[in-house]
């Protein structure tokens, strides 16, 4: 597979709705050991809210589909990780505005600015145990991908260990962000939420390319 | 905890009904949304102005909302930041073709849905500048003044700001008189009891009965200084000397002197305070050109004090003496 067209955008996009829906008691439950509990809930409504959104988008831009569906999740879910995960699709959406496909470099672009995004956004750095720690070991393997001219469906698949193994690295990291953060050792050996669902979006989106390949 | 509620979690709603039905002819909201508030009648091709942050600190921050001051405010559950969103819907209400100036406390959630109401706006083609205003003394050290609270003295910016934007000015124009507003006032507060959130319906921070908590924060974050009371002219003294260490500050300055109530200490300890104040600043040779004492900027029922000190140039003389009309705040040309 070479190109993602815009209906596929939107077929990952209700992927990743029911994806959301699917994970909601597993995310509140992990929320609920360091933070207010809230992040299931406010993962299936901006997803949900997105996916809204796109199934009635119908110009051909996907980049200002991607723009304003995150522009309608901070309108679904004003919490933080409701606002950083908006912020994650502006932005995405932003650096590929104009484009009615995407190629392996506008992926890697995306999730590029995607992460950049969240990290200009919440003020937080790698290491943190935030959402980031997943997030931007998969946009760099992305950016790999890019430039060694790799296969879409082998990049995602890549990405998605990436985001994996940097979720797997949170769980020795000391929460610097949010109401985790009061915890301090306390919180080291805990799973990170956000991270968490970082890895699930990068993870679902390689399934995803490897459901339509062929 | 005693207060005066129907349903706690009805608390910030009905409080924005009861200040709408006391003043229909000066706020109104939009959106649907009463957390939306914007002055009732817009000025067109002026510089808008809009706050926000949490509730818990009448008049801060939608009291200030009104002719001369502020064009609109979106507003946050006790101590909770508004949503982007919310500040969106104010943004697009009160942008008039000049642009949008956002004003607000230097606070982590209000920064972070401040941004983003900016870059959203801007999807909107409005054209949106910032101030984070942060001037207590005591929550950061000198050379790092980026990371201070904002507390009592964002009355000041809200003021002048206010003033130029009504002049006419052009965004970047009443930005930088915002900035130097900011880069002028220091503030310090005192702490002398503790404030309930209403929906959490007891103290989350204990202030012992004798004790004072020099530097405490308007949501009870940690001071610098935490001991017996002390009598008043002692506590000003701590206080105001940490203000004008801050400044450099020279014989023949003129300042402006905010005396704010955090919400149970009465006026009348206010100018006990205020007395000690002005002898200090005689002393210094600094001039006083207008003193407000009240309550400005308050943490639901804590008792307590904040000194604010505004040095002044004749610009923002000029501004800080100009007329304003606003629910909680009134003033005639001074």
């Amino acid at each position: 597979m070479e190109n993602l067209s815009l209906d596929n955008i939107k077929g990952f996009l209700t992927k990743m709705n029911g994806v959301a829906a699917a994970n909601k008691d597993y995310l509140i439950d992990l929320d609920s050991r360091m933070g207010d509990g809230d992040l299931g809930l406010t993962m299936a409504a901006v997803f949900s809210a997105m996916d809204e959104f796109a199934s009635t988008y119908s110009e051909d831009d996907i980049g200002g589909m991607l723009m304003k569906g995150g522009m309608a999740m901070a309108k679904a879910a004003p919490s933080t990780m409701g606002t950083l995960m908006a912020t994650g699709f502006m932005r995405g959406g932003k650096a590929v505005k104009g484009s009615t496909s995407l190629g392996i470099s506008d992926v890697a672009a995306f999730w590029t600015a995607f992460v950049e995004g969240i990290i200009d956004r919440g003020k937080a750095k790698a290491g943190e145990k935030t959402i980031i720690d997943a997030l931007l070991p998969a946009a760099e393997a992305w950016q790999e991908g890019a430039s060694d001219g790799a296969d879409m469906v082998s990049a995602g698949v890549l990405a998605a260990k990436a985001a994996a193994e940097g979720l797997e690295k949170t769980m020795d990291m000391v929460a610097q962000h949010g109401r985790a953060a009061y915890y301090q050792e306390k919180s080291r050996e805990l799973q990170d939420p956000g991270a968490t669902i970082g890895s699930i979006l990068i993870s679902s989106f390689s399934e995803y390319l490897s459901e339509i390949d062929g | 905890m005693k207060k005066f509620l129907n349903k706690p979690e009805n608390f910030v709603n009905e409080m924005i009904e009861g200040i709408i039905a006391a003043h229909p002819n000066k706020l109104k909201y939009v959106n649907d949304d009463l957390r939306c508030l914007v002055n009732a009648k817009g000025k067109e091709g002026k510089v808008g102005l809009a706050t926000g942050g949490g509730s818990g600190h009448l008049p801060l921050f939608l009291g200030y909302v009104g002719d001369g001051m502020l064009d609109g405010c979106s507003v946050g559950g006790v101590f909770q930041s508004p949503s982007a969103d919310q500040m969106l819907e104010v943004t697009k209400e009160i942008d008039k073709g000049a642009g949008v100036l956002y004003i607000y406390g230097n606070y982590g959630g209000d920064i972070m849905n401040f941004d983003m109401a900016a870059e959203m706006a801007d999807m909107e083609d409005i054209k949106v500048l910032q101030v984070v205003a942060g001037e207590d003394v005591a929550s950061s050290k000198k050379g790092e003044e980026h990371k201070r609270r904002g507390v009592a003295g964002i009355f000041f910016v809200f003021k002048i700001a206010g003033a130029c934007a009504d002049d006419m000015a052009s965004l970047e124009d009443v930005k930088r008189v915002a900035d130097k507003v900011c880069a002028n006032v220091r503030t310090m507060g005192v702490a002398l009891s503790p404030c309930i959130v209403p929906e959490v319906g007891k103290p989350s921070f204990t202030i012992a009965e004798g004790q004072m908590e020099i530097g405490m924060g308007i949501h009870g974050e940690p001071g610098i200084e935490k001991g017996p009371l002390k009598p008043a002219d002692e506590v000003v003294e701590t206080m105001l000397n940490a203000i004008l260490e801050d400044l450099p500050y020279k014989k023949g300055d003129e300042v402006a002197v905010l005396m704010n109530g955090l919400g149970a200490t009465p006026k009348e300890e206010l100018y006990v305070m205020y007395r000690k104040v002005s002898l200090m600043l005689e002393n210094k040779g600094i001039s006083v050109f207008h003193v407000y004492a009240g309550e400005y900027a308050t943490s639901m029922e804590m008792a307590g004090a904040s000194i604010s000190l505004l040095k002044l140039d004749d610009e923002l003389k000029n501004y800080l003496a100009k007329p304003a009309n606003s629910p909680f705040f009134e003033q005639v040309q001074l």
